[in-house]
C-alpha cells in the first residue's frame, strides 16, 4: 500500500519535471523558430520592426534571393571539400598508426606512443601562429590543403584507433600470421573490417570538428572564393546586412545550417555516440 | 589452409555507413575538385581578368543583373551596377568582385601577407599611409596620366587625400563627411523652425542643450539618433568633429597623440550630458538608427553623406514620418570653427607582379570609375572630381549647395598617422564608456591617450 | 585516461615464418604517415611557437628581434590582456557550473526510454551540430536592441528594450547564455551515458526503502556518476577556456573589454595588428593557464575520491 502511494508520488512528480522539460526544450527551439519566422518577411518590413514578423504578409523572395545570388553553394562545397577530404586522411593515417601502435613492435614504440598522447593535452590556440606563418612561408594560404593539413595532427583519432585495436582478441592476429602473411596484409585484410565502428565514430566526430571550425579558415583562406561555410556565413554578419537585409540574411542562416540538421535527425545515434564518446577519452 | 580461415567473429555489426560512406566521400570529392577546376576554366579565357575587393555591401539581389547605372540607389546599389556596366561594355577586361565586410583591412592585409593581394581595392584615404610606408602600394602618376587623368582634376580635399611623399597613390572617388540629417516634421512640431521653414540649429553648446530640452518638451521624443551599440566609428566621428572645431590640434605630433585636454574635457562633457539629459536614443545600432530616422524616433540623425540619398528617397513618400520633412546640414558650428571630420573613398593598385595586359585592364577600370564620379556623388557623398562638383547637374542633386562649403571644412587625421582605424576604435570605445559612465570622463580621456600612444608605438 | 596511455607489453614473438619477431623498424612504417604530419604541425609548430613568443616580429619583411622576456613583461601590464584573463575566468565560471546543474538535470529528467523522451533529448543535443556561426547569427537576432525576439516579447510586456551585448554587465552573460543553448547536448548525453551504467538494483532497493527522490539522487545516483562529473567538468573547463567565435561575431569584445577572451586577443593581435611575437607570448600564457586549471580540477577530483 505504502509503496503504491509511493509509487503514485513519483508519477505525480514525473509528470511536473517532464512538464519543466518540455518548457525548457520549447525555449530552446524559441530562437531557431525565430530565425525561419523571420526569414519569411520582406527585408523592407523587419527594417522598420521586426515585431512585423508575428504577422503576415510573408514572402519567399529571401529564399529565392540566395539560391540566385548568395555564395552558400560554394561555402557549402569548400567545406565538403574540406571536412571529406580530412575525414579520409584521418581514417587512414589514424589506422595506419593505430595498427602499428597496438599491434607491431618497433624501437622505441611505447615512448613514442606517449608522445603522441601528449599532443592531446595541446590546445590549438598554442599552434596558430607557428601554423600560420608555416604556411605563409610555404605560400599555401588559400588553397584546400592548408585548410585540412593541420588538423591531421590530432592524436585523438590514434589514440582511439589504438585502443580499438588492441581490443580485439589476438588469435585472430595469430591464426593470419601461421599463414605467412605480412604485416601489412593481416592489417588490411583482417584487422581493419573490424574496426568498423571506431572508424564511424572517428569519422563522423572528425567530420563535424572539421565542418565546425572557425578559427583556422578564418586566418588562412582569406579569398572570398575560399570560404568554408562558417567563415562565410560570418562573413555576412555585418552592420549593412543587419540593417537593409535581415530576412535574407535569416535564410542564408537556414541554408547553411538544414543540411546539418538534416544529417543530424537522420544519422542522431551515430553523431551522439561519436560526440559523446570522443569527449569521454 | 585458406583465408576462409580467419574468422571475423566477436565484432560488433558493423554500420552500413561507413564503407560506403568512404567510397562516397571519395567520389564527392573528386567529383567537386573536378566541378570547381571546370568552372574556373569556364571563363572567357580572352578577357583578362582582374579582382576588385571592395565594401559597400552586397546586393545582388536587387541589382544583380542592372547595368543601368541612373538604376541604382544607394552606395551598394550604384556600385554594383557601376561594376556590372563595366563587366558588360569591356571589351577587354572582366573584372572579378570581391566584397568584403568594412572596413576589410585586416582581410586585405592577411591576403596581401600570403602573397596573393587583389589587384584593385577600395581604400579609405586616412588608411593609405598605412599600406603605401610599407610599399604596398603601386604609385599611379604614370598610369592615370596614360588615361587621360592629372592630379589638377582632383578637389583639394581628394589631392590631399590621396598625394603622399609626391605621388599619387590611390585614385580618389569621393569624400564623405558628417552630417544632421534633420526630420522638419518634428522640429515644427518643437517650434524648431525658421520663417523660411528650414531648421533653426544651435551655434553653441549651451543652445544645443537648450534646444534639446525644448525638443523633448514639445515632442516627447530624444532630440538625436545616434548609433551607440555595435560600432566605434560614429563616436570618433562626433568627438574628433567636437575636437576639431574647439581648434584642438590632438596630433599636433603623428605619433603621440594629446586627448586628455580641455577640449577633449568638453567635448566628452557635452556627449555625456546629452546621454544623461535622455536626448539621445539609447542602445541603437547602425541599423536600429537608420531606420528610426526613416519611423520618426528623434530629431537629428548623426551620420554621414551616404545616407543623403536614401533618406530623399523616403521623404517622396506620402504618409511616413519624414515625408516632405527631410533637410541636411554639415555638423553645426558649436565652438570656434566650422570644422568637421572627413574622410574619403579611393581606389588603390596593390603592388603584384602584374601583367601588362593586367596593368593595362587596372587602369581602363579607374578610368570607368573616375568618368562615373557623378554617378556615385547621386550617393550623398561629395564627388572627388573638381569637375563634377563644378557642374550643373551636381549642383541641381538635393541640398548639394548646403554641404558644398564642407569639401573645405572637411578635416581628416593628419596623413602621417598610422593605423587610423585602430585609433579610431579606441576612441570610440572610450568615448562609449565615459557616454554610458563606466568610467569617468578623466580616466576615459588618460586611457584614450595612452592605448593610443601604444599602438601608435607598434610596427 | 592515464592507464590506457601505457601500451602495455609489446605483441608475443610467435614463431612464424612470413613475420618478423621482435621489434622491426620496418614496422614503424604503420606510424610513419601520421608520424610526419605529427612532428611537422604540432610538435614543430609549438616549439617554434615558444620561440617566437621570445621575439618582437615585424609583420611585412620578417624582421625579428630576439626580446627576451619582454613581450610576457608586457602581458602583465597591458590592462586589456588582464581583462581578458579576468573574463575567460569569469566566463568558465558562469559557464561550467551550469553545464554541469543543467546537463544533469536534463539527464535525470530524460533518463527513459519513452518516445517523449527521446525526442527531447534531440531537441537539447540538435544545437551542437550546428557551427559558432549559424549560433551567433541565431543570438545576434535574440539580442538585437529593438529588433531581437527578446526585445520583441518584452516589448508585449511593455518593457523597454535592453541591449544586452552593449551594456558591460550584461555582455559575458549573454555569450554565456548563447554558449549554454549551443552545447548543453554534449554534457546531457555524458550524464545520460553515465546514469545508464547504475545498476537497476540500486534503485530498487531505495524504494523498497521508501526512500524520497532527493534522498535516492544524493545518496546512489550522484555517487555512482563521480567519475563521468570529474570528465564533464574537465571537459568544459578546457572548451570554455577557449572561447573565440561567439566573441569576435557578437560583440567583439566589448563594450568596454568586458567580453574579451583570450583567444579574441590572441586573434586580435596576431592576425589584426599583426603583432606576432606578443601574439604567441598570450597563447603560452593561455595554454598554461589551461593546463593549470585541468590539473587543479583532477587533483582536486582525486583527493575527493581518496576521501
Amino acid at each position: 500500500m505504502a509503496l503504491a502511494q509511493h509509487m503514485v508520488g513519483r508519477s505525480l512528480g514525473d509528470r511536473v519535471i517532464l512538464g519543466a522539460v518540455v518548457a525548457l526544450a520549447a525555449l530552446w527551439i524559441a530562437p531557431v523558430a525565430w530565425v525561419v519566422i523571420v526569414s519569411f518577411k520582406p527585408n523592407s518590413e523587419l527594417m522598420m520592426s521586426t515585431a512585423s514578423a508575428l504577422h503576415p504578409p510573408y514572402t519567399l523572395k529571401n529564399y529565392t534571393d540566395v539560391a540566385a545570388t548568395s555564395g552558400v553553394f560554394h561555402w557549402f562545397l569548400n567545406s565538403i571539400i574540406v571536412a571529406g577530404g580530412a575525414t579520409t586522411a584521418t581514417l587512414i593515417l589514424a589506422s595506419l598508426a593505430g595498427y602499428g601502435f597496438a599491434r607491431t613492435d618497433f624501437p622505441f614504440r611505447n615512448v613514442l606512443f606517449v608522445l603522441v598522447l601528449l599532443g592531446l593535452a595541446v590546445p590549438e590556440q598554442a599552434l596558430i601562429i607557428a601554423r600560420h606563418q608555416l604556411f605563409t612561408d610555404w605560400k599555401l594560404h588559400n588553397t584546400y590543403i592548408a585548410l585540412i593539413l593541420p588538423g591531421l595532427s590530432n592524436a585523438f583519432g590514434v589514440f582511439l584507433m589504438t585502443q580499438y585495436f588492441r581490443s580485439i582478441p589476438k588469435d585472430i592476429d595469430e591464426a593470419a600470421m601461421l599463414d605467412n602473411a605480412s604485416r601489412f596484409k593481416i592489417f588490411w585484410r583482417v584487422l581493419l573490417p573490424l574496426t568498423i565502428p571506431a572508424q564511424a565514430t572517428l569519422g563522423i566526430f572528425t567530420f563535424l570538428t572539421y565542418w565546425n571550425d572557425y578559427l583556422w579558415p578564418l586566418i588562412s583562406a582569406t579569398r572570398p572564393e575560399m570560404f568554408t561555410l562558417t567563415v562565410g556565413i560570418a562573413s555576412t554578419q555585418t552592420n549593412f546586412a543587419q540593417s537593409e537585409g535581415l530576412g535574407f540574411l535569416m535564410a542564408q542562416a537556414v541554408f547553411a545550417g538544414l543540411p546539418v540538421f538534416i544529417v543530424y535527425l537522420f544519422f542522431q545515434r551515430y553523431i551522439v555516440q561519436a560526440v559523446a564518446g570522443a569527449a569521454i577519452r | 589452409m585458406n583465408a576462409s580461415v580467419w574468422p571475423n567473429a566477436g565484432v560488433a555489426n558493423k554500420p552500413a555507413v561507413t564503407e560506403d560512406a568512404l567510397k562516397i566521400f571519395t567520389t564527392l570529392l573528386l567529383a567537386s575538385v573536378a566541378l570547381i577546376g571546370g568552372a574556373g576554366l569556364s571563363f572567357g579565357a580572352d578577357k583578362t581578368e582582374i579582382s576588385v575587393a571592395r565594401f559597400f555591401g552586397a546586393c545582388e539581389a536587387d541589382y544583380g543583373n542592372v547595368t543601368d547605372v541612373n538604376k541604382g540607389y544607394g552606395e551598394c546599389g550604384i556600385i554594383t551596377a557601376m561594376m556590372n556596366k563595366f563587366n558588360a561594355e569591356s571589351p577587354d577586361t572582366h573584372v572579378k568582385v570581391d566584397i568584403v565586410e568594412w572596413p576589410g583591412y585586416d582581410q586585405l592585409t592577411a591576403r596581401i601577407r600570403s602573397g596573393e593581394p587583389p589587384t584593385i581595392s577600395v581604400m579609405h584615404e586616412s588608411v593609405i599611409s598605412d599600406y603605401q610606408s610599407r610599399g604596398l602600394l603601386e604609385p599611379l602618376d604614370d598610369g592615370l596620366k596614360a588615361v587621360g587623368i592629372v592630379a589638377s582634376d582632383f578637389t583639394a580635399a581628394a589631392k590631399a587625400g590621396v598625394i603622399k611623399d609626391g605621388k599619387i597613390f590611390a585614385l580618389p572617388f569621393d569624400t564623405h563627411t558628417w552630417l544632421w540629417h534633420i526630420n522638419l516634421n518634428l522640429f515644427k512640431q518643437a517650434g524648431l523652425i525658421d520663417s523660411a521653414g528650414g531648421a533653426i540649429l544651435p551655434k553653441s553648446a549651451n543652445e544645443l542643450l537648450a534646444q534639446a530640452k525644448q525638443f523633448k518638451e514639445k515632442t516627447g521624443k530624444p532630440y538625436f539618433i545616434m548609433v551607440l551599440a555595435n560600432e566605434t566609428a560614429a563616436y570618433t566621428r562626433t568627438f574628433d568633429t567636437l575636437l576639431y572645431q574647439q581648434g584642438a590640434d590632438f596630433f599636433a605630433d603623428p605619433n603621440k597623440v594629446k586627448f586628455a585636454s580641455p577640449e577633449g574635457k568638453t567635448a566628452l562633457t557635452l556627449l555625456k550630458t546629452l546621454y544623461d539629459n535622455g536626448d539621445i536614443t539609447k542602445n541603437e545600432d547602425y541599423s536600429a538608427t537608420v531606420s528610426g530616422f526613416a519611423a520618426g524616433e528623434g530629431g537629428v540623425m548623426i551620420n554621414g553623406t551616404w545616407l543623403v540619398n536614401d533618406y530623399v528617397v523616403e521623404a517622396k513618400k506620402p504618409g511616413v514620418p519624414l515625408s516632405n520633412g527631410y533637410a541636411v546640414a554639415p555638423f553645426p558650428q558649436l565652438y570656434a570653427n566650422p570644422k568637421v571630420w572627413a574622410d574619403g573613398h579611393s581606389w588603390v593598385i596593390l603592388k603584384a607582379n602584374l601583367t601588362d595586359a593586367q596593368r593595362k585592364s587596372a587602369y581602363s577600370f579607374l578610368k570607368f570609375l573616375w568618368d562615373n564620379d557623378f554617378q556615385w556623388a547621386r550617393t550623398g557623398h561629395l564627388p572627388a572630381s573638381q569637375k563634377v562638383i563644378d557642374s550643373a547637374d551636381f549642383k541641381a542633386l538635393p541640398f548639394r549647395s548646403v554641404l558644398a562649403p564642407l569639401s573645405v571644412n572637411g578635416t581628416a587625421l593628419p596623413a602621417a598617422v598610422r593605423h587610423q582605424f585602430g585609433v579610431q576604435d579606441i576612441e570610440g570605445e572610450e568615448v562609449a564608456s565615459a557616454m554610458r559612465g563606466d568610467k569617468t570622463i578623466d580616466a576615459a580621456l588618460a586611457d584614450m591617450e595612452d592605448r593610443v600612444n601604444k599602438l601608435l608605438q607598434s610596427k | 585516461m592515464t592507464d590506457a596511455a601505457t601500451l602495455g607489453a609489446a605483441p608475443p614473438r610467435t614463431s612464424a615464418k612470413g613475420v618478423r619477431n621482435g621489434p622491426d623498424w620496418r614496422n614503424g612504417l604503420f606510424i610513419l604517415p601520421f608520424l610526419l604530419v605529427y612532428v611537422g604541425l604540432l610538435v614543430y609548430p609549438l616549439f617554434w611557437g615558444m620561440w617566437i613568443s621570445l621575439l618582437t616580429y615585424d609583420m611585412f619583411d620578417k624582421s625579428a628581434i630576439f626580446s627576451g622576456l619582454d613581450n610576457f613583461r608586457n602581458l602583465f601590464s597591458d590592462t586589456i590582456f588582464l581583462g581578458a584573463v579576468r573574463n575567460t575566468f569569469v566566463f568558465v565560471l558562469l559557464t561550467v557550473p551550469t553545464f554541469v546543474v543543467i546537463g544533469l538535470a536534463l539527464a535525470l529528467a530524460l533518463n527513459r526510454e519513452s518516445r517523449n523522451a527521446a525526442v527531447l533529448r534531440a531537441v537539447f543535443f540538435g544545437a551542437s551540430v550546428l557551427s559558432v556561426t549559424i549560433v551567433t547569427i541565431i543570438w545576434k537576432i535574440m539580442y538585437l536592441p529593438g529588433r531581437g525576439l527578446i526585445s520583441v516579447v518584452l516589448g508585449l510586456f511593455g518593457i523597454a528594450p535592453i541591449s544586452f551585448l552593449t551594456t558591460s554587465s550584461l555582455a559575458l552573460p549573454a555569450i554565456a547564455a548563447a554558449t549554454v543553448w549551443w552545447i548543453i547536448g554534449l554534457p546531457m548525453m555524458l550524464f545520460l551515458a553515465a546514469l545508464q551504467q547504475i545498476p537497476g538494483e540500486l534503485y530498487e532497493a531505495a524504494v523498497l526503502d521508501n526512500a524520497s527522490r532527493w534522498r535516492t539522487l544524493r545518496s546512489i545516483t550522484l555517487p555512482s556518476i563521480t567519475r563521468t562529473f570529474v570528465v564533464v567538468v574537465i571537459y568544459e573547463i578546457v572548451a570554455q577556456f577557449q572561447l573565440f567565435g561567439q566573441a569576435l561575431l557578437l560583440t567583439q569584445g566589448g563594450p568596454n573589454n568586458t567580453s574579451r577572451p583570450i583567444v579574441l586577443f590572441i586573434y586580435e593581435t596576431g592576425f589584426r595588428d599583426w603583432n606576432l611575437g606578443y601574439a604567441a607570448a598570450a597563447s603560452e600564457v593561455l595554454f598554461l593557464l589551461m593546463a593549470i586549471a585541468a590539473m587543479a580540477q583532477y587533483v582536486a577530483s582525486r583527493r575527493g575520491e581518496a576521501r
